[in-house]
């Protein structure tokens, strides 16, 4: 394939910092992720923002952070949900409350690896935003988790967090990222992948375990 | 392992192909908005004179909920959002506690004034809707089930499952409320589905999710209700006014404008059947229920002229009746039998050959039962004994074989384990597992000659000792391949 070196150079001397474009790429990598996890594999997940945002997040915090910030989000997000919705109040007030639970929860969380370490002696070298980024989960979760079930919402979060770690790999590769900067026909490349997948009318991974039909035997 | 999925393509719809092929090209968003707007769906049903549950109350704003008269609302009642989606928000009150102003839900716990306001305050604020966008709250009356199916539901109400396309009825499924599923219909709750042969109304396969499906959504096949003081085999049911039930559903699709629907109609005791909502992007798992792929049915009726509704059922039935996917060629050259037919069976040791050449063979004239829902003919280990069986049953009675098995899957282990033996050194060809008077059994199958109409054959037999059917022979699927059966006179 042809090297695109020049253009890249040309974008970075003309406003794009490295940074950006580096984010951009990711961004693009990791939306056709989940289309494929989608539309071939059959993967739920909340929506295609979710996964992208909390790979990117990956990226900054590493996974072991990213993990268990996660872990802590959902654990205190099911915790105080499933108290909030014994109280009769309304919807809203009971999302607003649960995020301030959270931010409670997190602080506490903070101090104590600040004491204790727990293998996590960088987490206050996360930067914010990446912070911010994983603790949005806890509204996709508490949505699913009011208008479907808790076994629906725990299986996207599952399915969104699975994309996310393979998000997660692809763009933190040197190899990958090096190559992509260098070769930005990738992204239209990625388009027209898109659109392939977008046109894409076979059976998904799943359905073959779904629809596996036992007709075999069987006098019923 | 190729040929499989090739083969699985080639017959299974699934979520992709569905949107791309079925929804898109052929439900118009004009339509679309109608199917995704329960009261928009009843005003245009009502202009076809279709029954739909009578609405109590509409509630579409805070103030209205302020000043809705709570002693107005009668025992029992639905509340359910506008724009709800899988059956999120629908809540069912059975009765009333008398003297106050409280409900009593399927599972006994009681709501009272203050939680039903807030649930309703829920729905208004779009907790439940499509779009999250703020919604309407319908009350409307509750259905009272028909005494047939109440029989296989664990308390709350089963529905009926229509797919339509090109105005011919696809598909159908019956979906039965379970103690998993909390009395709802909902199959990802643990509703039981129970496949219905398009042609006769009559229920075959049943499946029920599995557990903490976290991977896919897997089923498993079950044989008989649950939860119930007497739970009862699930296939054969057959499904009153069918015909009515199938016109309803295809005018349903004329009137809303969906190319492509899914219909749910529920048959209340008094005014039969009522459509609980239509639905533009209807759920694949009927496939599951029916064994049976959509995307081939789909593709064959995609370029019929269909002229009318009657037109329309009757090249459903022809196609998808009696399970005759494989030999639909055959439709036009196929014969009628009746639901219960004269058929000759002939003795044990009965030479093929000597039959054709019309040679007289001892035989007997036997009144048998065309059964959709069974796969493998059945036999009456008496009249098997008559025909000279009566060793092969000693020797089969010599293994201990248990009378009863808690699961197919018993069963099934039970025959690969023991199968070879009992074979090897008795007239007995294999072992089946079946469902008889309500229990799992594993009965020895032979291969008798018989004559149906004018076609001689070995057919495979499992021999049974069920009390309860009348009939000494029941002609199962395997056996009525390229037959129509005519029920019209029986039910």
């Amino acid at each position: 394939m042809f090297e695109t070196t020049n253009l890249t150079e040309w974008l970075i001397r003309h406003g794009v910092s490295q940074a950006v474009l580096e984010i951009l790429i990711s961004i693009c990598i990791v939306a056709t992720i989940v289309s494929i996890t989608r539309y071939v594999v059959g993967n739920r997940s909340y929506g295609i923002y979710a996964p992208i945002v909390l790979a990117i997040a990956y990226s900054y915090t590493g996974l072991r952070y990213g993990l268990t910030i996660t872990f802590v989000v959902v654990l205190t997000s099911l915790l105080s949900y499933s108290v909030l919705r014994r109280i009769r109040m309304h919807y809203i007030t009971r999302i607003a409350t649960n995020y301030t639970i959270l931010s409670i929860v997190l602080l506490a969380f903070l101090v104590f690896v600040h004491y204790y370490g727990l293998g996590l002696e960088n987490m206050s070298n996360i930067p914010p935003l990446a912070f911010i980024s994983i603790a949005i989960l806890s509204d996709f979760f508490i949505k699913q988790f009011v208008k479907k079930s808790l076994k629906t919402s725990m299986a996207t979060l599952l399915g969104t967090v699975a994309i996310a770690i393979i998000g997660w790999f692809v763009i933190t590769r040197t190899l990958v990222s090096d190559f992509v900067l260098t070769n930005l026909w990738i992204i239209p490349a990625l388009t027209l992948v898109n659109i392939f997948l977008g046109t894409f009318k076979g059976l998904r991974f799943k359905d073959y375990f779904r629809f596996r039909f036992n007709t075999k035997e069987d006098d019923k | 392992m190729i040929n499989r999925v090739v083969k699985m393509n080639k017959e299974i719809l699934g979520l992709n192909r569905r949107n791309q092929e079925y929804v898109r090209p052929y439900n118009p968003p004009s339509a679309k908005v109608i199917a995704d707007n329960k009261i928009l769906t009843k005003r245009v049903l009502k202009k076809e004179l279709i029954q739909t549950p009578e609405v109590y109350k509409l509630i579409r704003t805070k103030k209205q909920l302020e000043f809705l008269d709570w002693e107005s609302l009668p025992k029992s009642f639905v509340i359910k959002p506008n724009k709800g989606t899988g059956g999120s928000g629908i809540i069912i009150f059975y009765g009333k506690t008398r003297g106050k102003l409280e409900w009593i839900r399927p599972n006994g716990t009681v709501m009272n004034k203050r939680d039903i306001l807030l649930h309703i305050e829920n729905i208004l604020e779009g907790r439940f809707s499509m779009d999250s966008r703020n919604d309407i709250a319908i009350i409307e009356e509750r259905i009272k089930t028909d005494s047939l199916l109440k029989q296989y539901s664990y308390k709350g109400v089963p529905d009926l499952r229509i797919i339509c396309f090109n105005l011919v009825p696809v598909m159908a499924m019956l979906r039965l409320p379970t103690k998993r599923s909390n009395g709802t219909a909902n199959l990802h709750s643990g509703a039981i589905c129970t496949g219905i042969d398009i042609g006769t109304g009559i229920t075959t396969y049943s499946m029920q999710m599995k557990k903490n499906p976290l991977f896919s959504d897997t089923y498993e096949m079950v044989d008989s209700t649950m939860d119930l003081k007497n739970n009862k085999p699930l296939s054969g049911i057959q499904i009153p006014n069918w015909n009515n039930i199938l016109t309803i559903a295809l005018k349903c699709q004329k009137v809303s404008g969906l190319g492509y629907i899914g219909v749910d109609i529920a048959l209340d005791a008094e005014k039969g059947p009522v459509v609980f909502e239509i639905n533009a992007r209807p759920g694949l798992g009927i496939q599951v229920a029916n064994q049976a792929g959509l995307k081939w049915r789909l593709e064959k009726i995609k370029d019929i002229k269909v002229k009318s509704i009657n037109h329309g059922i009757r090249i459903s039935k022809n196609l998808f009746g009696g399970e005759v996917e494989e030999s639909i060629e055959a439709i036009s050259g196929r014969k009628v039998l009746n639901i219960t037919e004269k058929v000759y069976i002939y003795d044990k040791k009965t030479d093929l050959s000597k039959i054709k050449r019309g040679t007289k063979i001892k035989r007997e004239y036997i009144k048998a039962f065309m059964d959709t829902g069974i796969l493998t003919s059945r036999i009456d280990a008496k009249l098997a004994n008559r025909i000279g069986y009566i060793k092969a049953h000693k020797d089969f009675t010599k293994y201990n074989t248990p009378s009863r098995f808690d699961s197919l899957k018993d069963a099934q282990d039970y025959i690969d384990k023991h199968e070879k033996e009992i074979i090897s050194s008795t007239d007995i060809k294999r072992l089946a597992k079946i469902v008889e008077e309500g229990e799992i059994r594993v009965r020895p199958v032979f291969n008798i000659p018989i004559k149906i109409s004018d076609n001689i054959e070995i057919t495979e037999f499992v021999s049974t000792q069920s009390s309860e059917n009348p009939y000494l022979l029941t002609i199962g699927r395997n056996d009525l391949k390229g037959y129509l059966i005519d029920t019209s006179g029986t039910f």
